[in-house]
C-alpha cells in the first residue's frame, strides 16, 4: 500500500451515459479506492496489495523482463522473476503478446527457452481446464504417499492461515501471501508441501486459501500445481528440506528463526524426511 | 448487430481485448460476481487489482448476477447483440447461455500461445503430462524465430 496521499487514480473516460448505481470510476487516491471497495464488498477481507493493477503497470513489468537472467536465477527468491503472472492471469497481457516480447528481445534461443517454457506451463494448465472443467478440484490420480485420502484434514489449520506456526519461513510465506497477494513460485511449492505433507491437510484446503489471496489466482494453474505437490498429478510427492530452502532464500528465514537450532521439521536428509512423512518403501523423492 | 454492447470478463482485461478492438466506442460492461466473491471468500487485494485493471479500460462497472447485469446494460443501451471474448473458466458457459437466451452473443477468439493441430476425430488432446504437450508445442512456438546471423533456410532442416 502506498503511504501518505497517493495521486488521483486516472480512469479512462466513458463515451456513454452512466447510471446512478454504476460502480464509481473516479477516486481521489488509492486509499479512497480501498475505502470504497471495503464498503462495496464488505465481506472481502484485508487491504489493497502494493502490486498495482492495470495496463500501464503491466507494460512497465514487461519492459523490465530479462529472459536470460530469468532462466539463470528464477529458482532463487531474489532471482530475476518477471512478476507478470497477475497480468497474464487476467488477460491484461495475453500469452501471445508476452511470447512475442520475449522472442523479440533475445539474441540466442537458449536465453529465452526457460521463460517460453513457463508460458507453455500456463497454456498447458488452461488447456487442461478446458478438458477437465470443475474436475480440476478432484484428485487426478491416486496419491503416492502411502496415506489414505481420508487421513488428510479437510480444513487449513488456523496457525498456517494466520502465520503463527513459529516457523519463520512458513509464517513469512503466509504473511506475504495474505498481504501482497503474490508469492515466488518456489515459496508456493515449499508452503504447499508443508501444508499437504508435514501437516497432512487435503490439497484442496490449501488451494482454496491460495485462490482467496493470489492476484494471479487461477483455479487451473493453482489446483493442478497443488496436485503436483500432493502427488495426485505426478509420480511422486514433492518435498524439500532445510538445505534446499536455505540455499534458495539465502538463509533469510533460518537466520532469524527460533527453531533454527532445535525443532526445525525440515532439517533432515531427503531420505529421513521421506521415511518420516510417507508410508512407503524406498522411493526416491522429487526435489 | 448494429448496436452491440461489449461484455468484458476477468480473463480479458487488456486494451487489446478483441471485442473492444472490434467495437471501439460501443458501451462495455464488467460485472463483479458478488455471489462468487462471497462464496469463495475473495480478498480485497484481488478485487482491487481487478478494479485498477478495469479503470484503464472504457468500461462501466457493475456488481451482482453477471448475466442479469449484462442484459440490463444491453437494454439500457438498446443493444441488439452482446460481443465478448472466449473464456476458459467453466462458469462462462452458463452465463453465456443465459445471455444468449435473450440476445445474440458473439464470442471472439483470443490469440493463443500456440496453435496445435487438432486431435484425431473422437479423441481428446493428450494432456496427461506437460512433457507430451510441450513436445508438440515447443517446436511450433520457435518455428518462426531465427537467431541473428543464422540463415533461416539452413536452420529449418
Amino acid at each position: 500500500m502506498q503511504s501518505g496521499d497517493s495521486p488521483p487514480l486516472q480512469a479512462v473516460a466513458l463515451d456513454w451515459a452512466t447510471a446512478a448505481d454504476d460502480l464509481p470510476r473516479t477516486f481521489s487516491s488509492r486509499e479512497d479506492l480501498q475505502q470504497t471497495l471495503q464498503q462495496l464488498f464488505a465481506q472481502a477481507s484485508g487491504e489493497l496489495s502494493p502490486i498495482v493493477g492495470g495496463w500501464a503497470a503491466a507494460q512497465e513489468r514487461l519492459a523490465a523482463v530479462d529472459p536470460g537472467a530469468y532462466g539463470r536465477s528464477r529458482n532463487h527468491l531474489d532471482g530475476a522473476v518477471t512478476r507478470l503472472s497477475p497480468y497474464i492471469r487476467h488477460g491484461v497481457l495475453g500469452l501471445a503478446a508476452v511470447r512475442d516480447a520475449v522472442l523479440w528481445r533475445i539474441s540466442r534461443r537458449l536465453e529465452g527457452e526457460k521463460l517460453i517454457n513457463e508460458l507453455g506451463w500456463r497454456d498447458y494448465w488452461q488447456r487442461l481446464w478446458t478438458q477437465l472443467g470443475d474436475g480440476i478440484w478432484d484428485d487426478r490420480e491416486p496419491l503416492k504417499t502411502g496415506h489414505s485420502p481420508e487421513s488428510y484434514a479437510a480444513e487449513l489449520p488456523a496457525d498456517i492461515a494466520t502465520g503463527t506456526t513459529g516457523l519463520a519461513c512458513i509464517d513469512g510465506f503466509s504473511a506475504e501471501l495474505t498481504t501482497t497477494g503474490w508469492l515466488h513460485n518456489h515459496a508456493r511449492m515449499w508452503l504447499a508441501a508443508y501444508v499437504v505433507h508435514w501437516r497432512r491437510v487435503r490439497w484442496q484446503a490449501g488451494a482454496r486459501w491460495f485462490l482467496q489471496h493470489l492476484l494471479d489466482g487461477d483455479p487451473a494453474s493453482n489446483n493442478l500445481s497443488w496436485q503436483w505437490v500432493a502427488s495426485s498429478f505426478s509420480h511422486k510427492p514433492y518435498i524439500f528440506n532445510r538445505a534446499n530452502l536455505e540455499r534458495f532464500s539465502s538463509g533469510r528465514y533460518c537466520n532469524g528463526c527460533q527453531l533454527a537450532r532445535r525443532g526445525c521439521p525440515f532439517a533432515a536428509s531427503y531420505e529421513q524426511l521421506q521415511a518420516r512423512l510417507f508410508a512407503i518403501e524406498a522411493m526416491p523423492p522429487r526435489r | 448487430m448494429n448496436r452491440p454492447v461489449v461484455w468484458i470478463h476477468g480473463e480479458a482485461l487488456g486494451p487489446d481485448n478483441p471485442a473492444l478492438v472490434a467495437h471501439p466506442g460501443r458501451p462495455a460492461v464488467f460485472v463483479f460476481d458478488t455471489d462468487l466473491i462471497e462464496r469463495q471468500g475473495i480478498s480485497l487485494k484481488r478485487l482491487g487489482f481487478l478494479y485498477e485493471c478495469l479503470l484503464a479500460l472504457p468500461v462501466t462497472l457493475r456488481r451482482g448476477d453477471v448475466a442479469a447485469e449484462v442484459l440490463a446494460f444491453a437494454t439500457r443501451h438498446q443493444a441488439d447483440a452482446v460481443i465478448t471474448t472466449a473464456a476458459v473458466d467453466p462458469r462462462f458457459a452458463p452465463i453465456h447461455h443465459a445471455i444468449a437466451c435473450v440476445l445474440p452473443v458473439a464470442v471472439l477468439p483470443v490469440p493463443p500461445l500456440v496453435e496445435l493441430p487438432a486431435p484425431g476425430r473422437g479423441t481428446t488432446e493428450d494432456l496427461r503430462r506437460f512433457s507430451r504437450y510441450w513436445k508438440r508445442a515447443e517446436p511450433l512456438i520457435w518455428q518462426g524465430w531465427n537467431e541473428p546471423g543464422h540463415d533461416p533456410i539452413t536452420r529449418r532442416g
